[in-house]
């Protein structure tokens, strides 16, 4: 099965299908800051943890928790409380 | 399931896809090509989630990447069969031409690279890891940009290497697209290219160094990934021009 | 509701399974042990390892690795259930139970109705003291006669087989008695506070 326990680790694009279900702006582009560590980076490169329970996605550089999604049959739940803020990009051209 | 309606206008419904046909890359590896009616395009480097449902309700969902270009009208997904998987045997094993699955997408922008992003490009794979690079390729084939560009794709053996005859093909045509293999474990008699995991030095060799701010996209087991990303950051490379996608062993989020 | 394409020869992997009447609602049998963690793997050292018992923000009682080993311990085969659905049949766990914790201490009765489990890491899961006293909890250190590896939350894990596995918290360090129930981490996030499988009590809200 897995070889290495590191192999189990995705990034924030694997939880974009969730994400997007919660988010109108694009998400995966979005910067985010971490609230422990002060870095920023983009939402699709977090490192993602907890799939298939939901997605806690964690700081690539301490490993703060910045955003946790779950998706419920009675609802979707969204804590953002390691996260400082989001910056969502402008739309640019291309498809 | 309800709509979802992004920014863009560009809803994140759940579609039907109708395979058209099933290609045999490796002896683990198929793609699949999709017919979506009402497609409305998609960025290389893009995925999409799929869901299948079985006859007594139940669902299972994953997320595969977009192999084929904008510029095709099929879609195409390369899946790799899974040991013990639930979803990947039944994709590359049971299904048939005319099967249909939901499908959702295309997701994602942050993994996005377009012929407008310009270069150079450099790419880096590990085993599955070569699909959605493969969507950047195919794309820069088609808009037949002069954009510099190198793949360095790692592979256990070389009957692993998906996509291998049309990977030679394009580099054999075109002066400004260099392929490395790299094989790990297997290497046929007087292989002369690399044989071991990927390192510093092959990184500092092959490759393009950060004055010429690279555009560089690494895909592949999460092992992979975090060991070139950080090779990259030491050999000055801007951790913001480095943008990655880790594959799991079983993959979506629920 | 539209109705939903079926995937022609798809098999939910649970169609092949076991016997109905051991298996909560919902959940099909898997042989292997799949690992989910809200966070990376920790690699704790049973040197700096503690557990405490704890009253709101008071010690009860603390012990230290060596001394956590010559408590009395109690092995039990049971099953063990995840929400995600799989169920794993007759494993065998080694450890301390709760009601042995709670001689330990000196307390002949729980001080408070609930407990707060906090591990290494920043997780929490909340647990009725009702739901672990008469055998029904443990601080388990050894999986079929191994130390618990740390992908499975070794050294120690907290381990209430009857309650959706998410309650058997990995990496455990701190029991807390709470006056008034409080939410854990899924808890907090939309998955059912008690988690009963029997009664497929999943989400909050079921």
């Amino acid at each position: 099965m897995t070889e290495n326990d590191s192999d189990l680790v995705l990034d924030g694009n694997a939880a974009a299908g969730l994400l997007q279900e919660i988010f109108a702006l694009e998400i995966t582009t979005a910067q985010i800051q971490c609230d422990t560590c002060d870095s920023v980076g983009a939402v699709g490169s977090l490192r993602l943890y907890a799939a298939p329970m939901g997605a806690v996605l964690r700081c690539q550089h301490c490993d703060a928790r910045l955003m946790t999604a779950v998706r419920t049959p009675h609802g979707r739940w969204l804590q953002m409380t390691g996260a400082r803020r989001l910056r969502f990009q402008r739309r640019t051209g291309t498809a | 399931m309800t709509e979802t309606v992004t920014a863009s206008g560009r809803r994140l419904d759940w579609q039907l896809a109708q395979v058209r046909e099933i290609a045999v890359e490796t002896f683990r590896v198929k793609s699949l090509l999709l017919h979506v009616p009402g497609w409305q395009g998609h960025l290389p480097g893009q995925h999409v989630d799929i869901r299948l449902t079985a006859e007594d309700g139940y669902q299972a969902q994953r997320s595969y990447s977009i192999s084929s270009p904008p510029e095709e009208e099929l879609l195409t997904l390369t899946v790799e069969k899974v040991d013990n998987g639930e979803v990947s045997p039944y994709l590359v094993g049971d299904l048939r031409a005319r099967d249909q699955f939901e499908l959702r997408g295309p997701i994602g922008r942050y993994f996005v690279w377009t012929v407008a992003t310009g270069g150079p490009l450099w790419l880096i794979a590990g085993g599955s890891g070569i699909a959605p690079l493969m969507a950047m390729l195919r794309h820069r084939a088609r808009q037949k940009a002069r954009i510099p560009a190198l793949l360095l794709y790692s592979s256990r053996s070389l009957e692993d290497v998906i996509y291998r005859e049309e990977l030679d093909a394009m580099a054999s045509h075109d002066p400004d697209l260099r392929v490395v293999n790299i094989l790990t474990r297997k290497q046929p008699t007087g292989w002369a290219g690399p044989r071991r995991r990927i390192d510093k030095g092959l990184l500092a060799d092959a490759c393009f160094p950060p004055s010429q701010s690279p555009k560089i996209f690494v895909c592949g087991p999460a092992s992979l990934v975090e060991a070139v990303s950080s090779l990259l950051v030491e050999l000055e490379h801007d951790p913001l021009a480095i943008k990655t996608e880790r594959f799991g062993p079983s993959g979506a989020v629920s | 509701m539209a109705e939903t394409p079926i995937s022609r020869g798809f098999k939910s992997r649970r169609a092949e399974q076991t016997p109905k009447d051991r298996l909560p609602p919902g959940q099909y049998v898997t042989t292997d042990f799949p690992v989910l963690s809200a966070g990376p793997t920790l690699q704790i050292k049973v040197e700096n390892w503690t557990l405490a018992l704890q009253l709101g923000g008071s010690l009860l009682r603390q012990w230290s690795w060596a001394e956590f080993e010559t408590l009395p311990q109690t092995t039990v085969k049971t099953d063990i259930h995840c929400v995600t659905k799989w169920s794993k049949l007759d494993t065998t766990w080694q450890g301390v139970t709760f009601d042995d914790l709670l001689k330990a201490a000196g307390l002949t009765n729980p001080p408070e109705a609930y407990i707060m489990a906090h591990s290494d890491g920043g997780y929490t899961t909340n647990v009725p003291v009702a739901d672990l006293v008469g055998g029904k909890g443990m601080v388990t250190t050894r999986y079929e006669g191994l130390p618990i590896l740390p992908s499975h939350g070794g050294p120690a894990r907290l381990f209430v087989p009857h309650l959706y596995f998410w309650k058997s918290a990995k990496w455990v360090r701190r029991l807390r008695f709470m006056e008034k129930d409080e939410r854990g981490f899924w808890e907090s996030l939309g998955y059912h506070n008690y988690g009963n499988p029997w009664k497929e009590q999943r989400y909050d809200g079921d």
